[in-house]
């Protein structure tokens, strides 16, 4: 498979904060790559780096296998971008500015098709691109920068938090829409804290933290790492017999329940064992991803540099 | 609870600063007019042959007023009132909008509006506020007066009038705020509405009846029509009239209670004129960086091309009065003075006949207002970078050379055209004035002579946002303030001629000496093409700087 955005060691530093200290993230073709992380993480600092906005302090970036900043231009003609934070131009309506960024990227050749994709698009997100920019909300700028990088076709889609000003029914539309590229073989690199949207959309996910990558692989390596939560009925059996449930954690009896947490691995012996305990009401929990990045992000609270990141985005 | 005072104190300290600014500027003004009367026009034999000169001609009357006789504080109020008005009326609408549309836009009013403040509190606090300052600038204004001798009636009184005309113009702006979904359309109206009553009132002093003494006139039936022209009515200093300050404080009150009318009964965010819907598609001239920078700035350079060739028109027009006022035999002296004044602007050394050295001395004035325009155009590329618009720009397959010329493009056209629609305005102002020929091809000269140091400021400008993108639009500004001071008025100030020789308007060739010497013209231009140059190419390594 060929990688279409490498990093190794990555490092931006602006004045003494360093937003990214050696991010590694690598994302191969055809896949969606979620990119995780709190507010603060560095995500927007990555993003603007591989978009050549910003050079690199120190590491290694590629992008198609060439470097983002010195060959930006050439890249760009095969990116489409949604910026986390979409300003718009005060004075243009959003129709405007959804021709003009298309033009821009020099994705108007088959006019008929564009318009009938940019038709499609404003449909299906409902928007109304007669008004100025200065009077959109949040949510509807965000509209006029996926309409225009969904509206003509790119090898990599670039999108920073995109349906963070979307109404859950917009993150279906968008979520069927990215699905639809799919298809056609593009790359998609998704910045979110938001996990519903990365746990539908994505093949793998990397989830950074204080401008480091923290965690890498596909959603059940991950899922991997997580315990699944496990309770049964506790009456009439005898407490004993729970110390021998292999790869238990955090045991607690609660009431007549019984609850812990087990290793995602070592489920098929602690089934056996709760077979030979004769245990009733059993109730598994399978690992959501929501744990995993919790505990990342209980960790970042212990983190002192944290505070020192606010404000660099 | 009672919101007012806490609504009417934040508006006092948001606006601190700029209060400061515009009083310091109003009496600033005042003591200018008041020193440069006595200095210029001292006895009243001088100020006398003045005022028969200019009645002759309507141009200088339609950018001062109507004479009031000889009396020098009356001389001080027939030059400075009008644009005074002028001032005060754009100060209170620019206030009046900025605390009522603005803050809505902006989604402020929401917030006040769901605290028990209200609808109407703010609002009347906003209307306080412009009272407050509309009385502080009057006070300022007389008591200035009075300092400089000004008889104590009379000083009040002109005071009075300044402040009811800004009462006028503040309930203009309240009304202006409903009318507009925004508050730049607002600003817009507001501003259009404010020059409509200064153009009014040039129409109707330029149409005035000279009174029998010939040192006095009054202003026509046009002048009736607007708040400046009720403000001269009160002639505070001879007629003393106090009944046209009803007019104004009665138009404020009016437009103030149909403005509290509007609030109170229209949804927040609405306006009674409905915003446009803008275009479906783009026109096909919004493709690249190019288009996309004069969409932006269109509308400012057609504003400054215009004031360009209105300051050449009304330049050409009014060479040859100024020409007869030497040549009278009493208004040798007052001549001088003129004669001295405008040699200084032109530049150093500069020597020539008297009617050339005006030209010149007021084509480095458009040349001022060229810069401004360009300038403008290069600090546009920094607040599209703040702004986050030229991130997604840039994502595009578009270079930062491509990026970044294009405001540099756009600023040099504007530069250009401001200076030959400048060029263009003198030569219909020019136009049955005797040797119009000669003429003409002395103010051609001076318009292409001003675009070097033009270009030099733009890119200075352009350099400035290159290396210190954060702090480019106070020093980039600070850099031309400080070229027009030194270069333009240095000569007034007296300056040492090193000083002077900073800033690249001090360069500009003397169009009216015997042979033009274009030397340093060329050396400019190549400095600016440097530099520039230097510029895209800092601009192409450094990082995009967001925000702040």
């Amino acid at each position: 498979m060929n990688t279409v955005i490498e990093t190794r060691g990555l490092e931006k530093h602006f004045g003494r904060v360093r937003a990214l200290d050696g991010l590694d993230l690598s994302v191969e073709a055809g896949e969606v790559h979620g990119f995780l992380g709190p507010n603060g993480a560095g995500k927007s600092t990555t993003i603007r780096v591989l978009l050549g906005l910003i050079r690199a302090s120190g590491g290694n970036a590629t992008l198609f296998g060439r470097d983002p900043w010195r060959d930006a231009v050439e890249l760009h003609r095969r990116i489409a971008y949604v910026p986390g934070d979409v300003n718009l131009w005060s004075n243009l309506s959003g129709g405007e500015s959804i021709d003009l960024l298309t033009r821009l990227r020099g994705g108007t050749t088959d006019k008929r098709a564009y318009a009938a994709r940019r038709e499609h698009l404003a449909e299906v997100f409902q928007f109304d691109p007669s008004k100025k920019g200065r009077t959109y909300s949040k949510g509807n700028r965000q509209k006029v920068a996926l309409i225009a990088a969904l509206a003509t076709p790119a090898d990599l889609y670039i999108l920073d938090e995109p349906t963070s000003g979307l109404d859950p029914l917009m993150e279906a539309v968008f979520r069927q829409e990215i699905a639809a590229l799919l298809g056609d073989g593009a790359t998609v690199l998704l910045s979110s804290h938001i996990l519903s949207e990365v746990e539908h959309l994505c093949d793998r996910v990397s989830i950074i933290r204080a401008g480091r990558t923290v965690e890498t692989g596909t959603l059940a390596e991950l899922r991997h790492l997580t315990r699944t939560e496990i309770s049964f009925a506790g009456e009439g059996l005898d407490p004993a017999g729970f110390a021998a449930i292999p790869g238990a954690h955090d045991l607690v009896v609660d009431g007549a329940r019984v609850r812990f947490t087990a290793d995602s691995d070592a489920m098929p012996e602690v089934l056996a064992t709760l077979g030979r305990l004769r245990a009733t009401g059993v109730t598994v929990n399978p690992p959501s991803l929501e744990e995993l990045f919790m505990r990342h992000y209980h960790d970042e609270l212990d983190e002192p540099a944290r505070s020192s990141l606010e404000g660099v985005r | 609870m009672n919101t007012l005072p806490t609504l009417l104190l934040a508006r006092f300290r948001r606006d601190r600063v700029q209060i400061i600014v515009w009083l310091a500027l109003f009496a600033l003004l005042e003591v200018v007019g008041h020193t440069a009367v006595t200095e210029t026009y001292g006895d009243e034999a001088e100020r006398a042959s003045v005022i028969r000169l200019v009645i002759m001609s309507p141009a200088i009357l339609m950018l001062r007023g109507t004479p009031q006789g000889t009396d020098a504080d009356a001389f001080q109020f027939f030059l400075l009132f009008g644009f005074l008005g002028l001032m005060i009326g754009l100060m209170m609408t620019f206030l009046a909008v900025r605390h009522t549309r603005g803050d809505e836009e902006a989604g402020r009013a929401e917030l006040v509006g769901s605290t028990p403040a209200g609808r109407i509190a703010p609002l009347l606090a906003t209307a306080l506020e412009g009272i407050i300052l509309s009385v502080l600038v009057g006070a300022i204004m007389g008591g200035v007066a009075f300092a400089f001798g000004a008889d104590a009636s009379g000083a009040l009184l002109y005071g009075a009038a300044m402040s009811a005309v800004g009462i006028a113009y503040l309930g203009v702006g309240l009304a202006c705020a409903q009318l507009m979904r925004t508050s730049r359309g607002a600003n817009g109206l507001a501003a259009a509405i404010v020059t409509l009553g200064y153009a009014l009132r040039a129409m109707g002093d330029a149409t005035g009846t000279v009174q029998p003494d010939g040192l006095s006139m009054e202003a026509g039936w046009w002048s009736w029509l607007s708040p400046i022209g009720w403000g001269q009515a009160v002639a505070p200093y001879t007629h003393q009239l106090v009944w046209p300050l009803a007019l104004c404080i009665g138009l404020g009150a009016v437009l103030f209670a149909a403005s509290a009318w509007l609030q109170s009964h229209r949804d927040l965010d609405s306006s009674i004129v409905p915003e446009r819907a803008g275009r479906l598609h783009a026109p096909l001239s919004l493709s690249g960086p190019i288009g996309l920078v004069w969409r932006t700035l269109r509308n400012p350079v057609i504003g400054w091309v215009i004031g360009g060739a209105l300051f050449g028109l009304v330049l050409g027009a009014v060479g040859q009065t100024v020409v007869d006022l030497v040549n009278t035999p009493d208004g040798e002296e007052a001549g001088q003075a003129i004669s001295d004044t405008l040699a200084s602007l032109a530049g150093p050394n500069a020597e020539g006949g008297l009617i050339d050295l005006f030209t010149t001395g007021l084509f480095g004035l458009v040349g001022v207002l060229a810069a401004v325009g360009g300038v403008q155009a290069v600090m546009r590329a920094r607040q599209d970078e703040a702004g986050g618009t030229a991130e997604l720009v840039l994502a595009a397959p578009v270079s930062r050379f491509r990026w970044f010329s294009a405001y540099l493009l756009i600023g040099v056209v504007s530069v250009a055209a401001v200076l030959a629609f400048a060029v263009l305005g003198a030569f219909v102002g020019l136009i049955g004035s005797p040797d119009a020929g000669e003429r003409m091809s002395t103010v051609a000269e001076a318009g292409l002579a001003q675009l070097p140091a033009c270009l030099v400021i733009v890119a200075v400008a352009a350099l400035v946002f290159a290396l210190v993108p954060r702090a480019s639009i106070a020093l980039g500004w600070a850099v031309l303030l400080v070229a027009i001071v030194l270069g333009q008025f240095g000569g007034l100030f007296g300056f040492p001629e090193w000083l002077r020789d900073v800033s690249p308007f001090s360069h500009t060739p003397i169009v009216t000496a015997e042979t033009i010497d274009w030397t340093a013209a060329w050396v400019m231009t190549g400095i600016a093409v440097v530099v520039a140059a230097g510029a895209t190419a800092l601009v192409r390594r450094r990082d995009l700087a967001l925000g702040g």
